[in-house]
């Protein structure tokens, strides 16, 4: 399980963040990359147990009897969750400072650069960044919280 | 690098203020989830957005509808998506009135829960849960899109589960737990006919679908399978509502959550079931061309039609009478004052959707529109009365710690403001003039007695008769009779008396001055029966007229 999950989990990042660029005109985007984000978390979560992200990666101490939703990796889930729908909100509003409807998207295109030749900066990938932290905040907020009841 | 330019349009004002109510709630939901820590800043926040919202609403009244050179409807094309492509919100008489409605008892509910939050940890997220339960509301009262409108719905459910779960007990888990499965059949059913609509018709614009089933064969449609689709939705407004047979989930989920919200559940949710009923029976697929020919076992008598309206008119009927009976008969034996109300909601519920059926089975236009605006007048004096009586049981639990009648009792001696507030909204609910009660039951008896339907009449004053029961019942036990010990102890929140103080005042002042609400009730039926006004506003273009220019190709 912990071999798997160390060859998967950067595969399925990968991923993630590709259908997050990807979003805007073809499938894909900040839900859908969200989700895939949150599921390399679960792997992790399944294969090396609740705490390793706490104590193994960021090298926190961990009390072992306190209430998990009390850990500060779930809090930084509950910021995520804010933040990206404070960020989804501000790039809904942004449009109306210029007269435009609200929500209404524009982009750019930059040609040469390299690997994707010609990358298209798209209003709308605020948005979706905003969807994404939202998606991955709220979700593993409940993963890690209900997960350990 | 290129630039690519859109099709500029610039917004006008009026269409700014249909979107504005949304953004302010939406802002506020945001901000109260970054307060979390601040309670005082926290409470701030929600009431300048309460306040903006209540602008924001009645700056809708004014200009959109109600002021002498206003357009009577406004759209806004979110996005700059043209319809039928793009989400359009509009804005008529029928939203605003809603709006109105929502929002004065929305605001007082928000005043009033910045004095009284029930739970522990899960206290800061009560504003946010309550900015998005107000989204839902406003967005579904808005929009002018199937689809949209079953986004709108969701918002406000997911809002609700944890409303109803929101203290943790074993009896608010249950309840939530009936509450969700419930709601997710119906969300599921929902989807069900909204894709069924899409597969039939090839549009969820709702000026786009009126359009085309007015002249379906100008649009190759077959237009019959739209009944049922039809039957379908309405079934999922009937559990909103909460009509017979869909009634049960109310009195659990109404005593689980916290009572400024079950104010809001039975002020402003329900309505939002009633507004998709009259919205889409009437503006929608009034015009839709289809032979309607029912023979009904039992009675012997045929629904037989050109549109689909009889066939929701003998529907709402047979629901409404239901709800009239089980309300007011469940109503008189409960043992808690939000038993009671929860109870007299399903009825009072039954009084709405019976004129409703009375406009949609009748071909006489102005039968028509006055049975709607009986029924918008009923629904108006419901949100004022219901949301007041709910606030109550909220103050009597704060200061008691019980609202049963058997604790209860003298309260009218310990506080007679509470009392007078209480009293009039009971009043109001019998139906007492000059109270707004009074107009909301007259009007209804007048409709049904126009529509020249003697057992409807009847079954109105059954309900009628049960109504003073049960709030007869309700004031004796809880209001008069001996001080017990808990109401010797309580300690009342003069906030809290003050909002109650506030609505009763509200109701009063609807009945005495009458003519400007029976007005602005007049507009919002006209603005629900006239199905061109809302296509030309909403204007939706056919695929062919657009061109590559739309953004369509981004």
């Amino acid at each position: 399980m912990r071999t798997t999950a160390r060859a998967i989990v950067p595969i399925v990042l990968v991923v993630a963040i590709s259908l997050f660029f990807e979003g805007h005109n073809l499938p894909g985007g900040g839900f859908i990359g969200g989700v895939l984000t949150v599921t390399a978390f679960g792997i992790v979560y399944m294969a090396f147990g609740l705490d390793f992200l706490e104590r193994g990666v960021l090298g926190r101490e961990v009390d072992p009897g306190k209430e998990p939703s009390r850990d500060r990796v779930v809090l930084a889930y509950r910021r995520l969750f804010a933040y990206g729908f404070a960020i989804a909100v501000l790039s809904g509003l942004v449009p109306l400072v210029f007269d435009r409807p609200f929500l209404t998207q524009t982009f750019v295109m930059l040609e040469g650069v390299p690997i994707y030749d010609h990358l298209e900066v798209a209003s709308a990938m605020a948005f979706d960044f905003g969807v994404y932290c939202v998606v991955v905040g709220g979700l593993l907020t409940i993963l890690s919280v209900v997960g350990a009841e | 690098m290129t630039m690519t330019t859109m099709t500029a349009t610039p917004v006008g004002t009026e269409s700014q203020l249909v979107i504005a109510p949304m953004l302010i709630v939406l802002v506020a939901a945001a901000a109260t989830l970054f307060l979390g820590r601040h309670p005082r800043a926290r409470a701030a926040v929600s009431l300048a957005a309460g306040a903006g919202y209540g602008l924001a609403v009645a700056a809708i009244d004014w200009y959109i509808v109600l002021a002498p050179s206003a357009p009577g409807i406004a759209t806004y094309q979110v996005g700059d998506w043209p319809a039928p492509f793009g989400i359009t919100l509009v804005a008529d008489g029928l939203s605003a009135f809603m709006l109105t409605m929502v929002a004065v008892l929305g605001i007082g509910s928000l005043v009033y829960s910045t004095r009284h939050l029930p739970g522990g940890e899960g206290r800061s997220y009560y504003f946010p849960l309550f900015h998005f339960l107000a989204l839902g509301v406003t967005g579904a009262f808005l929009t002018g899109d199937l689809f949209n409108l079953f986004v709108w719905f969701e918002v406000m459910l997911m809002a609700s589960y944890v409303f109803v779960a929101y203290s943790g007990g074993p009896q608010h888990t249950r309840a939530a737990f009936w509450y969700v499965a419930l709601n997710l059949l119906a969300s599921a059913v929902f989807l069900l006919g909204v894709g069924g609509i899409y597969a039939t018709t090839g549009t969820l614009n709702m000026a786009d679908l009126a359009q085309r089933l007015a002249e379906p064969a100008a649009y190759g449609l077959e237009p019959v399978p739209v009944v049922g689709l039809l039957g379908m939705l309405l079934s999922v407004f009937a559990i909103k509502a909460g009509l017979v047979p869909f009634q049960f989930w109310i009195p659990t989920a109404y005593r689980a959550a916290p009572p400024q919200i079950t104010a809001l559940l039975a002020g402003a949710t329900k309505k939002v079931g009633i507004y998709a009923i009259i919205r889409l029976s009437f503006t929608v697929f009034a015009g839709a061309e289809v032979a309607v020919d029912l023979p009904l076992p039992v009675v012997d008598a045929t629904i037989a039609g050109d549109s689909p309206l009889p066939f929701v008119g003998a529907a709402l009927l047979v629901m409404g009478a239901g709800s009239i009976l089980v309300g007011g008969i469940g109503a008189v034996g409960r043992d808690t004052m939000e038993g009671v109300f929860a109870y007299s909601s399903i009825g009072q519920v039954g009084f709405i959707a019976v004129p409703v059926a009375i406009a949609a089975s009748t071909v006489d236009p102005t039968l028509r529109e006055f049975a709607i605006i009986a029924a918008l007048v009923f629904a108006l004096n419901h949100t004022l009365a219901k949301g007041l009586l709910f606030l109550a049981v909220g103050t009597v639990r704060s200061a008691t710690g019980t609202s049963r009648f058997a604790d209860l009792g003298g309260l009218a001696g310990r506080s007679p403001p509470l009392a007078i507030a209480v009293f009039i909204a009971s009043l109001a609910l019998v139906g007492i003039p000059p109270l707004s009660g009074f107009f909301g039951k007259f009007l209804v008896f007048d409709a049904a007695a126009r529509a020249g339907a003697g057992p409807v009449l009847v079954l109105l004053l059954v309900g009628s008769l049960l109504t003073i029961a049960y709030a007869t019942r309700m004031w004796n036990r809880s209001f008069w009779g001996a001080r017990t010990d808990a109401v010797d102890a309580a300690t009342i929140d003069p906030v809290e008396v003050g909002v109650l103080v506030v609505l009763a005042a509200t109701i009063v002042v609807v009945g005495v001055g009458f003519d400007p609400v029976y007005e602005f009730a007049e507009t919002a039926a006209e603005a629900a029966l006239d199905t061109d006004t809302y296509v030309d506003a909403v204007d939706p273009q056919k695929a062919s007229d657009l061109g590559g220019s739309s953004g369509g190709d981004h």
